[in-house]
């Protein structure tokens, strides 16, 4: 696998944390916009829109007076979490939901949405169960295929097992996931 | 495949992230501990003095304020053009021309130049991919990743369709693009799902 294709999968399986970089962009333009105006009504000596600079940096040199200690601790503890959530987004790797799939000729990311709704159509011919019996979670690395069989009918997990696995095998994922088969303990009827 | 700046994302949003939590720290310290409450005004009447001086000495003219008010006005625009460079950076990299070759007379016997446009591949995969019926919808476009023009296909499958004879398929297509083309343009394949796949019905019958 080549340099270019290892950069456009990793681009295609993380986040680009593009619309939090918009909202916080937005929101540090309209305040520096807003600071703007102030400054500039106080360089040509007019009357300021909302608080005089030298005003606000005056109250804000005395702060733990002139305003209830409780707005002023929850207004602390509001930017600590929003500062909390954009530390978070910059550090962690951010993995978006999808597989890599082998193929020789092109590059091909699959939704792990896509991968479930299919393993869950296999299983569920390999099992004789309808659509609703059948629920498929598919992670980076495993897929757990739960089945509610149909009450008075027995079903085989070894023979879904081997259907589901033989259907991973041949998407070729990257990661490899683990398949486990639950089959629940009581059945439903009038399906 | 877009020339979204992730690196860049991914520094201010931590830069503006530390900002914040220290500030929200300092705001609760005052808040809560009366000690930090004293240390701050004890530390900043001096600064807020020093800072009304030299507004003061700065004056333009009578009517006029300091220049150092126009300097932050200054900052503050450096700053709204670096924001709005950062938003307009987002989602970037289109391209119009899969393939560019200059022929020279000394080649084959004529100077001049082929350009191939992307609409070329977008259409011939895109018209190909839309007679499928197991397929909700599938568009292509093409983008300029690392200096090299590459097509993006994204196509969204009904429910319960095996994606990898999807792409398989896919790269069949692909290849015979390339045999029509003569160059291999790189390619990626997204397969997804959206509101349209999740709600029609899975198809029954093939």
């Amino acid at each position: 696998m080549t340099g270019f294709t290892q950069r456009l999968l990793k681009r295609e399986t993380h986040s680009s944390r593009a619309p939090l970089s918009v909202a916080a962009a937005i929101l540090v333009s309209l305040l520096a916009v807003y600071c703007l105006l102030e400054a500039l009504l106080r360089a040509f000596g007019q009357p300021e829109w909302l608080v005089d600079p030298l005003t606000a940096a005056d109250r804000l040199s005395r702060l733990p007076a002139g305003i209830p200690a409780v707005l002023l601790g929850s207004i602390g503890v509001l930017a600590f979490l929003l500062g909390l959530v954009f530390l978070a987004h910059a550090v962690l790797p951010g993995r978006r939901a999808r597989h890599v799939m082998a193929d020789p000729r092109v590059v091909v990311v699959v939704d792990d949405e896509v991968i479930a709704s299919a393993l869950a159509r296999c299983a569920r011919v390999a099992a004789g169960v309808t659509r609703e019996q059948v629920v498929v979670v598919v992670s980076a690395a495993s897929v757990q295929v739960n089945v509610r069989p149909t009450s008075g009918i027995g079903i085989d997990g070894g023979r879904i097992q081997a259907a589901v696995d033989s259907e991973v095998a041949a998407m070729g994922l990257d990661p490899v996931p683990t398949v486990a088969v639950h089959l629940a303990s009581t059945g439903v009827i009038g399906v | 495949m877009n020339g979204t700046p992730r690196g860049f994302n991914r520094f201010l949003l931590g830069l503006l992230g530390l900002v914040l939590l220290v500030l929200g720290a300092a705001v609760v310290a005052l808040a809560a501990v009366p000690a930090a409450g004293s240390w701050w005004q004890g530390w900043s009447a001096p600064q807020l003095e020093s800072l009304r001086a030299l507004a003061a000495r700065t004056r333009l003219s009578p009517t006029m304020g300091s220049w150092i008010w126009v300097l932050a006005a200054a900052c503050l625009l450096v700053v709204v053009i670096v924001m709005v460079a950062w938003i307009a950076n987002q989602g970037k990299g289109r391209t119009g021309i899969l393939l560019e070759r200059a022929g020279s007379a000394e080649d084959d016997g004529a100077a001049g130049k082929v350009v191939l446009s992307c609409a070329v591949a977008e259409q011939a995969l895109k018209s190909a991919l839309s007679e499928r019926t197991d397929l909700a919808s599938a568009s292509v476009s093409s983008w300029n990743f690392r200096g090299q023009a590459s097509l993006r296909v994204r196509v969204l499958p009904r429910q319960g369709v095996a994606p990898h004879e999807v792409a398989g398929d896919i790269g069949a297509l692909v290849e015979s693009l390339d045999r029509l083309l003569g160059v291999q343009v790189p390619v990626l394949v997204s397969i997804g799902s959206g509101a349209r796949s999740r709600f029609t019905k899975a198809e029954r019958v093939r």
